[in-house]
């Protein structure tokens, strides 16, 4: 079956054999193990089950259910995920979207969490000492399907889960995922050391790229940047300096930093390597970690940096419940990555990573996740009672990364990386699939077990300028006639003239008045307006082939409950297969050409018409919806655990 | 718009040296010349760019 024949059957794929009944009140025991393996399409787990190549997965589903699963408006991954743990749809927990906008100024802003700066300073020396700290704050609303649980003492240990950073307050063990930053609060900034001086010349930012000066004595001396002291009055980055003892003949360094040694062989990645960032000397500082990855010697020296995560052991911010959980983890597995996002796309797509290295790095934190899975499986496997979740975010970076290496169409394809890379994918599922199969090994078959992801994938190939098309159409009107990537709404905008506008990576807004700092759309005009700006939308087609660029734009308010629906744009734009908004009109520039290749490794995406990109649902218990929904999920986990459906969840129990 | 400014004696001393490396007529000129630089800055889109870098790392956007 081929993969659209999949999804227009709409349907569950394995008949469940055996009936198991799961239903509230009659539990064949009170554990639960859900695994949500972000971004598996079930397209591609079909056609790989079909080769036999998931045994583990056919398994699962051939004991239960094995069917797509309605992703959220728009999938997205904070999105989706939010839907999963709110029991409900958008409206209800208020995250639309990666990127929010502030309509008093039009900024777009991170939607998850909000960083509010210390208060009270008081001025000692050359220091100024917050008497109130600054706090990050979680800006999803409503509870966590976990709360209800631990309202009745049921436990649930809850790891990795996007739109949870900071970690609601809870009792239960959770521990942030997607969402949270690196220590400079920036989502991964990393750093090259190279000795070529072309390379290090080269334009990466916000990444750093240094001239790596090796002396006579074989010796390359450089720094790593922390955070800001704002302790300081005259605030400066903190710096920690190290040594590389550079030995060409054996292939190898030494890395001396803080004290501490790391020998490194050439292509080889070190261990977590702690460093403290000392903010008022011997008084307070902050712990940081970082991978160094020696990726070549001899010719050619090039020292990879990993951004600063924040240390599990000792973290600078909250980013477990309860508070010491992360340090317990560490206790139990080792350091571990913390960073929201951990594979490095960037260096893939500057340039500083080869294919191969990507791969090397993306593996090491797939390797990581299995450690820290397997520690709480072997603790889920001996509690009496409870949930276990665990997230996993390899398959999702790494189809990002890898989907122009299987897709001619692909302007991007290149096809010497293709023949030795294009495995890769299928590779993948088949190491998830492993995963599932320790999972079902460890645990009582009569437990529940429920494998998810949150949306499907699909190729990327032309990014479309929604606020190009916005100005050809004379809906926004700017100040300047240059339409070029150099220009952005948020400079020269003629607002007061400007009918709606574009930001984030599904959102429309309308220029409202009374709502936007200079709105221009009156409130009676308002639904007109939406209706025919969907119109047109849905009526774009790419001038390359003749082919729609938007399948369906959703009008919000026709979505969503209404709870957060003043933070929704006014309409989310679902992109037909193939393209996606282009990364200039995310965040408000525009562009010569309303549709444009993408020309970049970010090949694979999910920020598409909800419709385009399914959800996985593999269970190995039988629902009585041949299509679930996200926000499904929460009500029926609940439901399970004796526990009905809390009146703010808008999902419906599946058992 | 006419309105009073009040300096604390550092920063007094500061806008002096300011007025006389720059060559500026007076701090009232210097007060609206930074005015206008920080408005340019933000109407040009800095904190655009200053977003664009927090949030290339999420990898969505290049």
């Amino acid at each position: 079956m081929i993969r659209r024949d999949f999804i227009k059957s709409g349907g569950t794929l394995l008949a469940a054999a055996p009936f198991m009944n799961f239903g509230a009140g009659n539990p064949l025991t009170k554990k639960m193990l859900v695994l949500g393996f972000d971004g598996m399409d079930p397209g591609i787990v079909n056609r790989l089950m079909q080769q036999g190549q998931l045994p583990n997965m056919q398994r699962l589903g051939g004991q239960g259910v094995f069917t797509m699963m309605h992703s959220t408006i728009p999938p997205q991954s904070p999105v989706a995920w939010g839907s999963f743990i709110s029991g409900a749809d958008p409206g209800v927990y208020g995250i639309f979207d990666f990127l929010h906008r502030n309509p008093d100024n039009y900024t777009p802003f991170f939607s998850q969490s909000e960083t509010l700066p210390s208060r009270m300073l008081v001025n000692l020396g050359q220091y100024q000492i917050p008497l109130k700290p600054g706090k990050v704050v979680l800006k999803r609303e409503g509870r966590a399907f976990w709360d209800y649980m631990e309202d009745r003492g049921i436990p649930a240990t809850v790891l990795k889960l996007p739109t949870n950073y900071p970690p609601s307050e809870s009792k239960q063990r959770t521990l942030s995922g997607m969402g949270t930053p690196d220590i400079l609060g920036t989502y991964g900034i990393y750093s090259l050391y190279t000795s070529d001086e072309n390379e290090s010349q080269k334009d990466i930012t916000p990444n750093n790229v240094y001239y790596a000066y090796i002396d006579e004595n074989n010796i390359m001396e450089g720094q790593i940047e922390g955070p800001r002291n704002d302790l300081l009055k005259e605030g400066e980055n903190v710096v920690v300096p190290f040594k590389v003892y550079v030995d060409n003949r054996h292939k190898t360094a030494r890395i001396d930093i803080q004290g501490q040694e790391i020998l490194i062989a050439e292509k080889e990645y070190s261990d977590w390597v702690e460093i403290k960032f000392s903010l008022i000397s011997n008084l307070a500082s902050i712990t940081g970690m970082v991978k160094f990855y020696l990726m070549e010697m001899g010719d050619r020296f090039r020292l990879y940096i990993s951004p600063t995560h924040i240390s599990p052991r000792d973290p600078a911010v909250p980013i477990s419940t309860p508070a010491g959980y992360s340090r317990e983890l560490t206790d139990h597995v080792g350091l571990f990555h913390t960073i929201g996002l951990p594979a490095d796309t960037k260096a893939l797509g500057q340039g500083t990573f080869a294919m191969e290295n990507f791969i090397t790095q993306s593996l090491s934190v797939f390797d990581e996740s299995c450690h820290m899975f397997d520690f709480e499986l072997q603790r889920f496997s001996s509690q009496k009672e409870g949930l276990l979740f665990f997230y996993f975010s390899s398959l999702d970076q790494g189809q990002h990364m890898f989907w122009a290496l299987n897709d001619k169409e692909h302007p991007y394809y290149h096809p010497e990386e293709s023949r030795k890379f294009a495995y890769i994918t299928d590779e993948m599922y088949r190491k998830f699939d492993r995963v599932l199969g320790k999972a079902m090994k460890n645990i009582d078959p009569g437990i529940p077990l429920l494998l998810m992801s949150d949306h499907g994938f699909g190729p990327f190939r032309r990014g479309v300028n929604v606020n190009t098309w916005l100005v050809k159409e004379g809906y926004l009107k700017m100040t300047t006639s240059d339409i070029s990537e150099a220009v952005s709404i948020l400079g020269y905008a003629d607002w007061p003239a400007s009918k709606a506008y574009a930001l984030g990576l599904n959102g429309l807004y309308l220029n409202l008045k009374g709502r936007e700092k200079e709105g221009a759309v009156a409130p009676e005009e308002r639904r007109r307006l939406l209706d025919e700006i969907k119109a047109k939308l849905e009526n774009i087609s790419d001038p390359q082939n003749g082919n729609k660029v938007i399948s369906c734009a959703y009008i919000s308010e026709d979505n969503f409950s209404k709870n957060f629906i003043d933070r929704a744009p006014d309409i989310i734009l679902g992109f037909d297969r193939g393209y996606r908004i282009s990364n200039e009109s995310a965040l408000g520039s525009l562009s010569r050409e309303v549709v444009s290749d993408n020309m970049d490794w970010w090949s694979g995406d999910h920020c598409v018409d909800p419709k385009k990109v399914p959800a996985s649902f593999i269970a190995n218990f039988k629902i009585q919806s041949p299509v679930p929904n996200m926000q499904d999920v929460a009500p029926t986990i609940l439901k399970y655990f004796g526990i009905a459906t809390p009146s703010q969840m808008t999902g419906k129990a599946l058992i | 718009m006419s309105s009073k400014v009040k300096l604390s004696k550092e920063a007094g001393q500061k806008a002096d040296e300011i007025i006389a490396f720059h060559g500026y007529s007076s701090l009232e000129e210097l007060i609206e010349d930074l005015i206008n630089k920080e408005y340019e800055k933000i109407k040009s889109g800095d904190n655009k760019e200053e977003l664009a870098n927090k949030l290339s790392g999420l990898g969505y956007i290049s």
